[in-house]
C-alpha cells in the first residue's frame, strides 16, 4: 500500500506522440462507458422508486416526475424495516461470534504447544472446501430436532460455524507473521495465554479482525439460500429473503419493490465507502508479500 | 500438509460412524381425529400459514387475527403469508422439517391427500361433516372436495374457478361479442390483433398460467373416468388421444392470440396487469382475480369487464360443462398443540359476516359459506360467475395439484417448453408419461 | 459470483514461522489445555459443517417421503438416476459454462483491466475507478438479481428498450424467457456484478510488483504492451492461478442468481445444480435425490478445493 503513489507501470515516461494520446483517450474513454454500465442500473433501480407504475411502464429512461417519497416510506414500512433489523440482528452477532472464535483458534493454532497441531490445523481449514448447498437438507432436520428452526439462532450458528474456518485462515497467517518479542517479554513477566491473548495479540491482529469483519458483513449480509430455508415469516426473514418476498407478494406494484431494493443495498454500499481503506488494507495483507 | 489431508479423511470417518442412525430417523404423526366436546382453552399462540401473501389480499387475515386477539386476550395467532408461488416451496419446507403451523393452507386433490397420508390433517368428520352444525354452514360441495377415504379433512374458505375476463369495450368497437366456440375465439383474436392490441395476454414464467389452460382444455377433450384414473399415480396411463389434442389447440390459440414465445418472460402479474390497464383484451384468470383486473383504480372500469368460460373446440369427446376450479381450504396440524383452539379460530373465520368480507372487494374471494357470498355486497361478474360454477357438471381440478409433484413438475416445465416453440404436443406427453412411469415405480 | 466464493481463497501467505512443538513432560497438562482455545470451532465446524454433509450422503441412498416420514433404503438407485437425469447434464453444462465465463471475464478481464487503471496518472483516479466498478459486488445478489430480471423484461426493461433506441429491434427478445438465452442472461448478470471485485484484488497485486522492474524495463526501450506481458502478467500469475480455481469453485456453487431471475426455467434450461438440488428436495419432495445432486456438488468443490491445496503448496505458500 505504501508504495502505490509510485507505481505507473504503463504511462510512458517520455515520447507522448500521437498514437499515445490516441490510445490514452480511447482507454479513458472505455473506463468511463464501462463505469456508465456498471453504475447506470443502480441509478435506474434508485429513480424507479420514485415513479409510479404508469410510468415505469413507459419510457424506462424517462426521469421520474416527480419526486415523491412515497414509495420508499410504504416499502419501508410495508416489511422492509423488520427485515433490516433481522439481517443487522443476525449480522451483528454472527460477525461477533465468528471474529471471537476465529481469532481464539488462530491464537490456539499459533501461539500455543497444543499437541497434534497438523490435525486441528487441517481440521478447521479443512471446512473451506465444503460448501453450504451440500448441507443443506440435513442441516434441516437437524435443525428442527435441536428447536433452532425459524429462530435467529439458525442463522447465527450456521454463518458462524460456515465462516469460522476462512478467518481463522486470514488471522492466523497474520499472526505467524506477527513478532513474537511482545509475547515473550509478557511471558517472563508471568502473564497468562489468556492475557497475551486478550492485551497482546488481538489488538495487534485489529488490521486483520476489521477486514474479517467488513468480509463477514458482505456475507451474511447477503446470504440467501439458508436464509430462505431456516426462515418463515415476517420477523424472521432476512432481507434477501425479504426481497423476494415483496417481490411475490407486490404483484405489479414495481415501483415499491425498486424502493425496497433501493433500501436493501445503500448500507452496505455505505459501509464499503466508509471502510474502504481497512477493506483494502485486509486484502492487502492477506494477499502476501 | 498430508497429515493436514489425513486429519480431514478420518475425522469424515469418525463422524460417519455416529451419523448412521441420525440420517434417517424422523416421526410422522399418529392419526387424530377432532372431538366435537373438547372444551376451547384460549390461551398460547396459533400459527396459521395463508396463501394470502399478496399485498391486496394480506389485510383479510391480519384483522381477523387482530380481531380474534381482541376477543380471547390470551390468544396469539401468528400469521405466515406467502404468496401463490412460494407457498408451496413454504409448506415443503415446513413439513420437512417438522414445523408445519397448527392451521395451514392446502388445495383439494393430491396436495390435500399427501397431508392425509401423512398423518398431518386431523380428520375433522365430527366438527365438519355434513351434518354438523359448522358443516351446514358452508357450501356442501365445497366441503365435499376435501373429503379423503369417507374422512373429511379441510375446512374450504372461497371457492375458485377459471374463465376468460374480457374488455367489453374493445370488443364492441371492433363489433365482436364473446365468443360461443373455441374457434371463433381464434377469429376474434385475428381481429383484434390486426387491430393492433394484444389479443390474450399471458405471462407464463411461473409456468401455472399455461396448465390453467390446458387443464380447461384437458376437461373438453378428454373423458372424465380418463382424467380421473390418470391422476392416481398407481393407473395413470396418459394414452387417451385426448390430451394431444388439447395440447395442439392450444397451440393454436398461442399463436393466434398471444405474443407467443414472449409468454415465458413475462410474469402473470405483468400480464394481468396489461389486461387491466386495458392494453390487452383477453385475460384468463381466476375468479379471485376478478376484483383485481377491474377495479376503482384501474383503466379497465368494472362496467366493461366481462368473462365466458373458455369455449369448447368442436369435436371435443369430454365434458363440454365442466369447469376448471376447486374450493381451497384450510386443514389443522395433528401435531398442533390446542386442537380446538385451532378449530375454533377456523370457525371464526368461515363465519356468515366474515365470508361477506371476503367476498366483498377489495378481496373479491367467493366464500365457501353459506350466506357468505351474497349478492348485495360482491361486485357482479363474481355473481355471475359463481352461478356458471353452481351450473358446471364436473369442476376439474389444477393439474398442478392434482397430479403427484413429479407429474407436476413435468407438466409444469414441458408446457413452458410447448409454448416457447422447442417442444410438440406428443414430446410433451411423453415427458409427463416419462414422470408417471417413475412415479408408478415407487 | 459469489463474494464469498472469490474471498474464500484470495489469500495466501508467505513463509509460515511454523513452531516447533516440544512437548517436555513438565508441560503435558498445560498443553493439553490449550485445546479451550480450538475447542469451540472444532465443535462448531464438527457439528454444522461436517456432520451434516456426512449425513448428506446417508440421505442420499434413501428415499424419503417428507409427508408420511417414511424412509426407505434405495442403495445407489439415487445415483444411477442421476446419470440418466437429463436435467442434471443441462445443470452440470450451464455450471461449467458459468465457471468458462467467469474466467474469462473475471480472471483475464479483470486482470487486465486493473492493468490499465493501475497504468493510470493519478492517484485519485485509480481510487476512483477501483471503488466504482466494485460498488455491484457489495450489493446483495438477490437485489442485483431481482434488478436484472427487471432490466431483461421486454416491457420495462433497460436492455430491450436500449437495442430499439439504437435502431437493433431484431435482437429485441424476452432474454429470460428464451431458453436459448436464459442461462447466458443470467451469467452476464453475475459478471456485471463480480468483476469489480476481483479488479480490486489484481489491482493490489499489481501494486506489489517493485517499480524498479518497470524502470528497467523502460529504459530497455519495452512499450506499454510489452511490460504487461513481460512483467505485470508472470508476477501476478499467482493470483490469476488461485483465482481461476476460486471462479470454478464458485461456479458450481450458483444458487441465487438463478433462483431469483429464473428459478431454472423455462423448461429447466437454466437449471444448476443448487437449484435443482432445491427443486428436487424441496419442491418435488425427493429429499434422497437432492442429496445425491448435493453429492455431485461436493465432488466438484472438493476436487477444485483440493487443487487449491496442491496449487498454494506448490507455489510454497502452506498452511
Amino acid at each position: 500500500m505504501t508504495k502505490l503513489s509510485a507505481i505507473r507501470p504503463l504511462r510512458p515516461a517520455s515520447r507522448m506522440n500521437v498514437w499515445a494520446v490516441i490510445s490514452k483517450t480511447f482507454l479513458h474513454a472505455f473506463l468511463i462507458c464501462l463505469g456508465i454500465v456498471v453504475i447506470y442500473p443502480l441509478i435506474w433501480m434508485a429513480l424507479n422508486g420514485f415513479k409510479n407504475n404508469a410510468q415505469i411502464f413507459g419510457n424506462p429512461f424517462a426521469l421520474p416526475i416527480g419526486w415523491s417519497w412515497a414509495n420508499y416510506v410504504q416499502a419501508w414500512n410495508q416489511g422492509v424495516r423488520d427485515y433490516v433489523s433481522v439481517s443487522l440482528l443476525v449480522t451483528v452477532a454472527s460477525g461477533l461470534c465468528t471474529v471471537l472464535v476465529s481469532a481464539w483458534t488462530a491464537f490456539g493454532l499459533t501461539r500455543t504447544k497444543m499437541p497434534a497441531k497438523p490435525l486441528v490445523v487441517g481440521f478447521v481449514l479443512g471446512g473451506l472446501m465444503l460448501s453450504p448447498t451440500v448441507a443443506v437438507i440435513p442441516l434441516v432436520r437437524m435443525m428442527q430436532a435441536l428447536g433452532l428452526y425459524n429462530t435467529y439462532w439458525a442463522l447465527i450458528i450456521l454463518y458462524t460455524a460456515f465462516r469460522v474456518p476462512f478467518s481463522t485462515f486470514l488471522i492466523r497467517a497474520y499472526m505467524l507473521d506477527l513478532s513474537r518479542d511482545l509475547d515473550e517479554a509478557a511471558v517472563m513477566d508471568g502473564a497468562s495465554e489468556g492475557q497475551i491473548f486478550w492485551r497482546i495479540t488481538l489488538p495487534l491482529c485489529r488490521p486483520i479482525v476489521v477486514s474479517c469483519v467488513i468480509l463477514h458483513v458482505l456475507f451474511a449480509w447477503n446470504e440467501y439460500l439458508f436464509a430462505m430455508i431456516f426462515s418463515s415469516g415476517v420477523g424472521a426473514q432476512t432481507l434477501p429473503v425479504g426481497l423476494t418476498s415483496i417481490m411475490a407478494t407486490h404483484g405489479t406494484n414495481y415501483a415499491e419493490v425498486f424502493a425496497a431494493m433501493t433500501i436493501s443495498a445503500l448500507p452496505i454500499v455505505i459501509v464499503f465507502f466508509a471502510a474502504q481503506r481497512y477493506f483494502i488494507r485486509g486484502l492487502s495483507d492477506g494477499i502476501g508479500k | 500438509m498430508k497429515r493436514s489431508l489425513q486429519a480431514v479423511a478420518l475425522t469424515v470417518a469418525a463422524a460417519s460412524a455416529f451419523g448412521l442412525s441420525a440420517g434417517k430417523s424422523y416421526s410422522a404423526g399418529k392419526a387424530v381425529e377432532a372431538d366435537p366436546a373438547a372444551k376451547v382453552e384460549y390461551s398460547g399462540t396459533l400459527s396459521v400459514l395463508t396463501k394470502f401473501g399478496l399485498q391486496q389480499l394480506s389485510p383479510y387475515f391480519i384483522d381477523l387475527a387482530k380481531e380474534y386477539e381482541k376477543l380471547h386476550p390470551g390468544v396469539k395467532v401468528e400469521l405466515i403469508q406467502e404468496s401463490d408461488d412460494s407457498v408451496k416451496g413454504k409448506t415443503k419446507t415446513l413439513v420437512a422439517s417438522n414445523s408445519l403451523t397448527d392451521v395451514y393452507f392446502s388445495w383439494t386433490g393430491s396436495w390435500g391427500g399427501n397431508f392425509v397420508r401423512g398423518n398431518r390433517a386431523v380428520d375433522l368428520s365430527k366438527v365438519i361433516g355434513p351434518d354438523t352444525d359448522w358443516g351446514k354452514s358452508l357450501v356442501p360441495a365445497a366441503v365435499q372436495a376435501f373429503q379423503y377415504n369417507g374422512k373429511y379433512y379441510g375446512i374450504p374458505l372461497y371457492l375458485d374457478a377459471k374463465f376468460m375476463g374480457y374488455n367489453k369495450q374493445i370488443f364492441s368497437k371492433l363489433g365482436l361479442s364473446a365468443p360461443a366456440n373455441f374457434e371463433q375465439l381464434l377469429s376474434s383474436c385475428d381481429t383484434i390483433k390486426k387491430a393492433g392490441i394484444e389479443p390474450i395476454s399471458l405471462g407464463n414464467k411461473e409456468a401455472w398460467p399455461v396448465v390453467h389452460f390446458i387443464g380447461q382444455l384437458l376437461a373438453y377433450d378428454v373423458p372424465r373416468e380418463t382424467l380421473e384414473r390418470d391422476f392416481n399415480p398407481k393407473t395413470a396411463k396418459f394414452d387417451d388421444p385426448g390430451y394431444v389434442e388439447a395440447l395442439a389447440q392450444f397451440k393454436e390459440l398461442a399463436d393466434r392470440c398471444t405474443n407467443g414465445a414472449t409468454m415465458n418472460g413475462e410474469s402473470y402479474a405483468s400480464a394481468l396487469q396489461a389486461f387491466s390497464n386495458g392494453k390487452s383484451a383477453m385475460y384468463y384468470q381466476e375468479i379471485i382475480e376478478f376484483d383485481q383486473s377491474a377495479g376503482p383504480d384501474s383503466a379497465l372500469k368494472q362496467a366493461d369487464f366481462g368473462f365466458f368460460v373458455l369455449p369448447v373446440p368442436a369435436g371435443a369427446k369430454g365434458d363440454p360443462k365442466a369447469v376448471e376450479g376447486a374450493p381451497e381450504g384450510y386443514m389443522i396440524n395433528t401435531a398442533s398443540k390446542n386442537i380446538p383452539l385451532a378449530i375454533d379460530f377456523m370457525k371464526f373465520v368461515t363465519s356468515k359476516e366474515h365470508g361477506q368480507v371476503l367476498s366483498a372487494p377489495p378481496y373479491g374471494q367467493p366464500s365457501a359459506t353459506v350466506g357468505g357470498a351474497s349478492e348485495a355486497n360482491m361486485s357482479p361478474a363474481l355473481v355471475d360467475g359463481l352461478k356458471v360454477l353452481k351450473s358446471a357438471s364436473y369442476l376439474m381440478p389444477w393439474l398442478d395439484t392434482a397430479n403427484s409433484p413429479r407429474v407436476a413438475a413435468a407438466w409444469l416445465s414441458s408446457l413452458q417448453a410447448l409454448s416457447g416453440g422447442s417442444m410438440s404436443p406428443e414430446q410433451v406427453m411423453d415427458q409427463v408419461k416419462e414422470a408417471a412411469v417413475a412415479d408408478a415405480k415407487k | 459470483m459469489a463474494v464469498t466464493g472469490v474471498n474464500s481463497g484470495a489469500v495466501t501467505y508467505g513463509a509460515a514461522t511454523g513452531q516447533g512443538a516440544s512437548g517436555t513432560p513438565r508441560s503435558r497438562l498445560r498443553n493439553l489445555l490449550s485445546f479451550r482455545w480450538v475447542a469451540v470451532a472444532v465443535i462448531l465446524i464438527g457439528w454444522f459443517v461436517y456432520y451434516p454433509i456426512v449425513d448428506n450422503f446417508i440421505v442420499s441412498t434413501t428415499d424419503q417421503d417428507i409427508f408420511t416420514g417414511e424412509v426407505s433404503d434405495v442403495g445407489l438407485a439415487n445415483y444411477d438416476r442421476l446419470l440418466h437425469d437429463p436435467v442434471v447434464w443441462t445443470s452440470l453444462w450451464n455450471n461449467s459454462l458459468y465457471a468458462v465465463i467467469s474466467i474469462v471475464f473475471q480472471v483475464f478481464g479483470a486482470f487486465l483491466l486493473a492493468a490499465i487503471i493501475e497504468g493510470l496518472g493519478s492517484e485519485r483516479l485509480r481510487r476512483f475507478w477501483r471503488a466504482i466498478y466494485f460498488v455491484p459486488s457489495a450489493i446483495s445478489i438477490t437485489v442485483t438479481g431481482l434488478l436484472f430480471y427487471f432490466i431483461y423484461q421486454p416491457e420495462i426493461g433497460l436492455l430491450d428498450a436500449a437495442l430499439r433506441s439504437v435502431g437493433l429491434d431484431a435482437l429485441v427478445k424476452p432474454w429470460l424467457g428464451d431458453p436459448k438465452t436464459a442461462i447466458y442472461a443470467i451469467i452476464a448478470m453475475s459478471q456485471w456484478q463480480g468483476f469489480g471485485y476481483s479488479t480490486l484484488l489484481f489491482a493490489i497485486a499489481i501494486q506489489k510488483i517493485p517499480r524498479e522492474l518497470y524502470d528497467a524495463a523502460i529504459i530497455d526501450g519495452a512499450g506499454p504492451s510489452r511490460r504487461l506481458w513481460s512483467i505485470t502478467f508472470p508476477l501476478t500469475r499467482e493470483m490469476t492461478g488461485l483465482m481461476i480455481i476460486i471462479t470454478i469453485t464458485g461456479a458450481f456453487q450458483v444458487f441465487n442468481e438463478v433462483m431469483v431471475m429464473t428459478a431454472g426455467g423455462p423448461n429447466n434450461s437454466s437449471q444448476v445444480l443448487g437449484t435443482w438440488l432445491y427443486q428436487q428436495g424441496f419442491i418435488e419432495n425427493n429429499f434422497g435425490y437432492g442429496a445425491a445432486i448435493a453429492g455431485v456438488i461436493f465432488v466438484v468443490t472438493m476436487v477444485t478445493g483440493i487443487a487449491q491445496l496442491l496449487y498454494t503448496r506448490r507455489r510454497r505458500v502452506q498452511f
